[in-house]
């Protein structure tokens, strides 16, 4: 934009001051029109920037242009880009509709090139679909001022302030996520406590559970630790009047031989916590 | 004498007209302009993206390099904030930027790349570590060993189990 704009001011022998603009609506809601219309009140006053709204393309610089290009104003607006004389051409986009197809972006009665990467599409859409577009100003609908800052831009009174933020996660020291390896004693317990649920239910499991352990950490003392144990529940279930709990330490004792035995070797256990 | 009061009347009164350019201008308190990740915050969840609805925000996911993409396209955003509302952590924030002017669509893009983790079961790429680390932190504590399967290996496991009790208790 600002390259083409020298190239005319350099062809003259000098810098172009000022701007004459043409406004083009494409299908626009009347939000940024409004907005082009207040920075012609005293408030704002574009003209004391040389600015000037002319009434026909010939006159013109610059064309604003608003909207998200309907297939029905597409004609219109190519029509008004070429009747502009040949230099300097500048095209300014006027909102986030004119700029990528905003809200409407995936409208069927929207102008759309054809072709390009299923992955593009979201990306692609407003006016440059059709017309090559220098200056892009976003907002829904921009401020006056903005407005103001997008033409003092291409008076080379400002600076563009906005540029492509890119970041990248850089090292994966802090995660240390693996599957939680507890000893081989919790894992367990934690497993024995589910099978617990499904026999005694969620009430009792802890106080049969407790039991068992205790039971357990007696005979892993012993010698001979699995006839032991038999031995110890055998004793604990002739005294024990519930029948529940007689038949839960059977199947907690048949487990416990089956889960330890896995674990220790490293096979996959189905329940495990 | 109606030349002169006029004359008067308007020499009497102020200057209405803002010097912007040159000046710059006081914005509002509740002001809704560019909306910013902070990429140190972010955990790569994609709230933002379900619910922006210009599809401002995108994601993507690459599986092959195992990162996934966060894209913020001021040139679609209608600043109407719901990314701020929905962001779990606060990492996205509307601003009180609004010079967005710029001479590319390139410049209008803010890009957010994170890494994704690894299902520890079949290896595949599943979610960003962050997005993990959270979960284990404020996630309900039953789940902790869920989240370090893929979807696939979390309803064979979970298959499994109920397999493997209907056996015990038919027996």
């Amino acid at each position: 934009m600002v390259s083409s704009l020298k190239a005319y001011g350099s062809k003259r022998g000098h810098k172009l001051k000022s701007v004459r603009v043409f406004h083009v609506n494409s299908g626009a809601c009347n939000g940024c029109d409004i907005e082009l219309l207040d920075i012609l009140t005293p408030f704002y006053d574009i003209e004391r920037l040389g600015v000037k709204l002319v009434s026909t393309p010939r006159h013109a610089h610059a064309l604003l242009v608003t909207g998200p290009l309907t297939r029905k104003t597409a004609s219109a607006v190519v029509r008004a880009y070429e009747a502009m004389p040949p230099e300097p051409r500048i095209v300014i986009a006027v909102g986030t509709c004119a700029c990528s197809g905003g809200i409407f972006y995936d409208s069927y009665a929207l102008y759309r090139r054809i072709g390009g990467s299923m992955f593009d599409v979201p990306r692609r859409g407003g006016i440059s679909e059709l017309i090559p577009v220098h200056i892009y100003i976003p907002g829904c609908p921009p401020r006056p001022e903005e407005i103001i800052y997008g033409i003092s831009l291409l008076l080379e009174l400002v600076n563009e302030r906005v540029s492509k933020q890119h970041y990248k996660e850089e090292s994966l020291e802090d995660y240390k996520l693996t599957r939680r390896k507890s000893p081989i004693s919790e894992r367990l317990r934690y497993s024995l406590r589910e099978k617990t649920r499904h026999i005694v239910g969620y009430f009792d499991r802890d106080r049969v559970l407790e039991k068992f352990l205790e039971i357990v950490q007696i005979a892993e003392k012993s010698e001979n630790p699995r006839k032991r144990l038999s031995e110890l529940i055998d004793e604990y279930c002739a005294k024990e009047g519930d029948s529940r709990v007689r038949e839960c330490l059977k199947i907690l004792e048949r487990d416990y031989w089956r889960l330890k035995n896995a674990l220790l070797s490293r096979e996959e256990v189905i329940y495990w916590i | 004498m109606g030349r002169l009061r006029m004359l008067i009347d308007s020499l009497s009164h102020p200057r209405v007209t803002e010097k912007y350019p040159y000046e710059p201008i006081p914005i509002p308190e509740d002001f809704r302009g560019k909306p910013e990740i902070d990429p140190e915050k972010c955990i790569g969840c994609a709230a933002c993206a379900r619910v922006c609805p210009p599809n401002a925000i995108t994601f993507r996911d690459d599986h092959e390099q195992g990162y996934r993409v966060l894209q913020v396209f001021l040139g679609r955003c209608i600043f109407c904030g719901r990314c701020q509302d929905s962001c779990p952590v606060g990492a996205i924030k509307l601003t009180k930027e609004f010079e967005l002017v710029s001479l590319s669509k390139d410049d209008l893009y803010q890009v957010v790349k994170l890494e994704l983790a690894k299902c520890v079961r079949c290896g595949k790429y599943t979610v960003p570590y962050r997005y993990i680390k959270y979960l284990m932190e404020k996630g309900p504590k039953i789940l902790k060993y869920e989240l370090l399967l893929c979807p696939e290996c979390k309803s064979e496991v979970t298959t499994l189990i109920k397999y493997h009790y209907a056996q015990e208790v038919h027996e």
